[in-house]
């Protein structure tokens, strides 16, 4: 089922007066399906972060449609757009953006709350999801109390809880060392297997983009090129480096 | 680039940061310029020269002002280089010394509190002016004293010299700081806590028992024990205070949060959550707030009181405009020509016949000081004759009904034990004794003797017949008192000198209303006005530090209101949080400081009001007038509150695209 329909989408920074326009986006289309774990690859600049902040609404695109669930969501107002992240999106951030005043509970319960939830099913939905990402032990630490590596894990459990159609992660992986880093990677496979969560993933390692199903590159605001994951895995993170090294972007 | 160009680069940079450090400090440097000028105002000078408690109370405001003042200086000057860490740490990372860098510190610290110290005082002349006339002429439009400001050189020299000091102390205390710094926390700043602070139950319980039984101590009715107790009422109130701001307001928004319906409703979530986080670092300065509120409210509630009551006060003291006894010449024709050539009409006159009776009683003494004895005289009403002279008079006692064999004693004074030792006393006549079955405390009927009784009305007739009442005698005639009211009494001028004029050494004494009014008017005009001014700046210097602190936090907030609108919340939301994060900060300490004055009020009422108020309940009286200043307290407040979340939101909303 498709959820997410990307048409002819394009960001152009500076105003219209100013001779120094930038374009970070051109006319990208594409269509993302339930369950899909995308990620995006480029090079520094490439525009892939834009994309992201577009798909999550932060940004407003300067022209193209993007829809999600048969909406149109450059045509929502400001807080129709605040209701609209609330409801179907949740966000994974490199540097994890937990509130500091909170406990790694209340960072998580956060969005339900602000729904206005209440309490019993708050906790119920917590202590699931919870116990599934594997933070039950650290959840009433404060976030500078705890690993990078379950900063993010509690990043993606608040992400999760109130239900997303999709999550938007950007570079999640880019703070954390590489066996934290494997651990959320799987964490983030469990839940799009688990869960038919959508995965939209922006990063440029790699390593975590050969967990993904679909590839997409992006290169001066246009995507370039995309790839699927076969079964063979070795072979599918080849194509990745192959494919990468043409961009002119980081090799590994 | 040398010290000086970086200095001024810096302080050009930073202008948004600068402005708020700037309104404070200007705001300090305008409080002690206006409090030393007000000092060396002439008239205050003079009007409290003589009296050494007035000097005391001063000199004891000053330090106050001092010590606040530079704690509020350092206290902002701190979380200023906190906020420009990054900036510093910079410096530090291209190697330059942490003394270059307290050096430029300094010096962008002398450059703007230079420009600041002149900003300061040019306000502090302008306001002082504009402050005096706007509480002469609006609120003590009856106050007849001379309070002009004018530009006093002393007063800037000391307040130049003062803050030249107080920078220098910044300047190290900035160095300290500094020193502290680690640079690998300069970079991660924002992400330490300020250090939690959990509190405990032990210290909420312990802060309310400290605060009640200071409350108790205040509220007896004790007059004598209030006094004595006063400093430890002080001690228990200030200790429990900071002991609740401390741990005792942490263990309570604990509890709030242990309580998960109230808690998990999203806007308390993120509010709670932000106010704990910043409770260290404010709770000091929410206690401090807090006493300070409960000194200032308490300084304006008492100047407003006994303003407001001076009318009342002078009437319960002297019942009637002009009131005169024991001529020694006929005064009649002559005191209506005044009053005629001055085209005032006499709205009531009333003749009153003085009379005496000695009865016979044991001894009375009070306080091992002879009260009463044999040889002493009452003046005598009967129930019907007092009644009527009450009911001329302006003063609002009630009248009087008495069984036979019963009598009421007045005495002109409050003192202690009086009641005790007269109620139920017996005065013996020759075949009569009557018994006292009420003590009132009031000048108006005595009219020259100490004592005076009021006896039912055929008691009176029986003492009458067999000549044991007399009419008084003085100057060989039979002594009357001429109580007189008129219009306008207390504006006139002109007509009361004429008066006194005309009645100077032809009567054995006369009071004029309007004399009395004048005298209490210059003594309590003069105590209100300094409560006012002092309260007022007190207000301002309290208001603007937790204006100053929040606006600060709002610096350091902002990336967290960024994150929370990543995730979903909407505008509306954002409003609600910032308003449960900020109102708390203010509401606490002005409630709290106000329910400190409510007690403290009821303190002063045993103390001084009681005597000075003549009404069955007169804390009642006292507490609507003290609501009035609560109010405009309050009111003042939350336009710094109003001031401060738009300021706030502000900065919250910044970069949010």
């Amino acid at each position: 089922m498709q959820i997410l329909k990307v048409e002819n989408v394009s960001k152009i920074y500076g105003t219209k007066r100013n001779s120094n326009k930038y374009t970070a986006l051109r006319n990208i289309s594409f269509e993302v399906n339930q369950g899909d774990f995308i990620g995006v690859m480029g090079a520094s600049g490439s525009g892939k972060t834009t994309l992201l902040n577009i798909l999550g609404s932060l940004d407003k695109p300067t022209t193209g449609n993007y829809i999600m669930n048969g909406q149109n969501i450059g045509d929502l107002q400001r807080n129709q757009l605040a209701k609209h992240r609330m409801e179907n999106i949740g966000f994974i951030f490199q540097d994890y953006n937990l509130l500091e005043t909170m406990t790694l509970k209340e960072n998580i319960i956060l969005p339900l709350s602000l729904m206005g939830m209440d309490a019993k099913t708050i906790e119920a939905k917590l202590a699931k999801l919870a116990g599934d990402l594997g933070i039950v032990p650290v959840i009433d630490k404060y976030p500078y109390e705890v690993s990078g590596g379950e900063q993010q894990r509690a990043a993606a459990c608040r992400a999760l809880i109130n239900n997303p159609k999709m999550i938007l992660a950007d570079e999640p992986t880019g703070n954390l060392d590489s066996k934290s880093g494997k651990d959320l990677l799987n964490l983030l496979s469990f839940i799009n297997t688990e869960y038919k969560t959508t995965i939209l993933m922006v990063t440029h390692d790699v390593f975590a983009a050969s967990y993904c199903q679909k590839i997409l590159f992006i290169r001066d605001g246009e995507i370039y090129n995309e790839l699927y994951a076969g079964s063979d895995k070795k072979h599918f993170f080849d194509s990745i480096i192959d494919v990468m090294s043409m961009l002119g972007g980081e090799r590994k | 680039m040398n010290l000086l160009t970086l200095a001024l680069r810096n302080i050009r940079l930073n202008r948004k940061k600068y402005i708020m450090y700037v309104f404070s400090m200007g705001f300090s440097i305008f409080t002690v310029y206006t409090f030393l000028a007000l000092m060396q105002n002439n008239y205050v000078k003079m009007a409290f020269q003589f009296d050494t408690r007035y000097t005391m109370i001063l000199t004891s405001f000053g330090v106050i002002i001092l010590v606040f003042v530079l704690f509020f200086l350092i206290s902002s000057n701190n979380s200023f280089i906190r906020a420009r860490k990054k900036e510093i740490s910079t410096y530090s990372l291209f190697g330059m010394t942490n003394l270059r860098i307290g050096k430029l510190l300094f010096l962008e610290t002398m450059l703007v509190g230079t420009a600041t110290l002149a900003i300061g005082i040019g306000a502090g002349i302008f306001f002082s002016k504009l402050m005096a006339m706007f509480l002469l002429d609006l609120c003590l439009t009856n106050f007849v004293g001379d309070i002009s400001f004018t530009i006093d050189p002393m007063a800037m020299v000391v307040t130049a010299l003062l803050f030249l000091i107080i920078f220098c102390m910044m300047g190290l205390s900035a160095l300290r700081v500094i020193y502290q710094f680690e640079l690998v926390d300069l970079f991660k700043a924002d992400k330490i806590s300020e250090g939690k602070q959990k509190g405990s139950v032990a210290v909420l319980i312990l802060s309310l028992i400290l605060i009640t039984s200071g409350y108790i101590l205040a509220s007896i009715n004790n007059s004598m024990v209030v006094v004595l107790g006063a400093i430890p009422i002080l001690i228990l109130v200030i200790s429990g205070t900071y002991l609740f701001f401390w741990g005792g307001l942490p263990k309570v928004l604990g509890l709030i949060k242990r309580n998960k319906r109230v808690y998990y409703g999203g806007v308390n979530l993120i509010s709670v959550s932000a106010v704990s986080h910043r409770m260290k670092s404010i709770a000091s300065v929410m206690a401090t707030i807090a006493v300070l509120s409960a000194v200032a409210a308490t300084a304006i509630a008492t100047g407003f009181t006994l303003y407001s009551n001076a009318e009342r006060n002078t009437y319960s003291n002297i019942g009637f405009d002009l009131v005169y006894y024991g001529e020694k010449v006929a005064l009649q024709d002559e005191m209506h020509g005044v009053f005629e050539t001055n085209h005032v009409n006499i709205n009531r006159k009333d003749i009153v016949e003085l009379n005496e009776v000695d009865p016979k009683t044991e001894s009375i003494m009070i306080r091992e000081r002879k009260h009463l004895s044999d040889e002493d005289s009452f003046r005598v009403y009967s129930e019907t004759k007092y009644n009527s002279l009450i009911m001329a008079s302006k003063n609002n006692l009630e009248s009087v009904q008495i069984p036979s064999g019963k009598a009421y004693y007045i005495f002109p004074f409050s003192q202690e034990g009086i009641e005790d030792a007269m109620l139920g006393l017996e005065l013996d006549f020759q075949d009569s004794a009557v018994q006292i079955m009420k003590v009132i405390r009031s000048n108006v009927p005595g009219f020259g003797l100490d004592h005076t009784l009021i006896l039912n009305d055929r008691d009176y007739e029986v003492l009458v017949r067999s000549n044991e009442i007399t009419p008084s005698q003085m100057n060989g005639r039979t002594l009357t008192a001429t109580v007189i009211t008129y219009e306008a009494a207390l504006s006139n001028k002109k007509l009361n000198n004429e008066l006194e004029e005309a009645l100077t050494g032809k009567v054995e004494r006369y009071r004029t209303a309007y004399s009395l009014y004048n005298e209490s008017m210059e003594t309590f005009g003069l105590i209100c006005f300094i409560g006012f001014f002092m309260s007022g700046v007190f207000i301002l210097m309290t208001a603007s530090l937790l204006y100053f602190k929040q606006v600060m936090a709002a610096e350091e907030e902002r990336h967290q209101y960024k994150m929370l609108r990543r995730i979903g919340m909407e505008d509306k939301t954002e409003r609600q949080v910032i308003q449960k994060r900020l109102l708390p900060v203010f509401f606490i300490p002005l409630a709290i400081g106000i329910i400190h004055s409510i007690f403290a009020m009821k303190t002063a009422d045993t103390i001084i009001f009681s005597n000075m108020i003549p009404v069955e309940n007169s804390y009642l009286s006292v507490l609507g007038f003290s609501t009035v200043m609560y109010l405009a307290y309050a009111v003042v407040y939350g336009v710094f509150y109003l001031i401060t979340k738009s300021q706030y939101g502000r900065l919250v909303r910044n970069e949010s695209h």
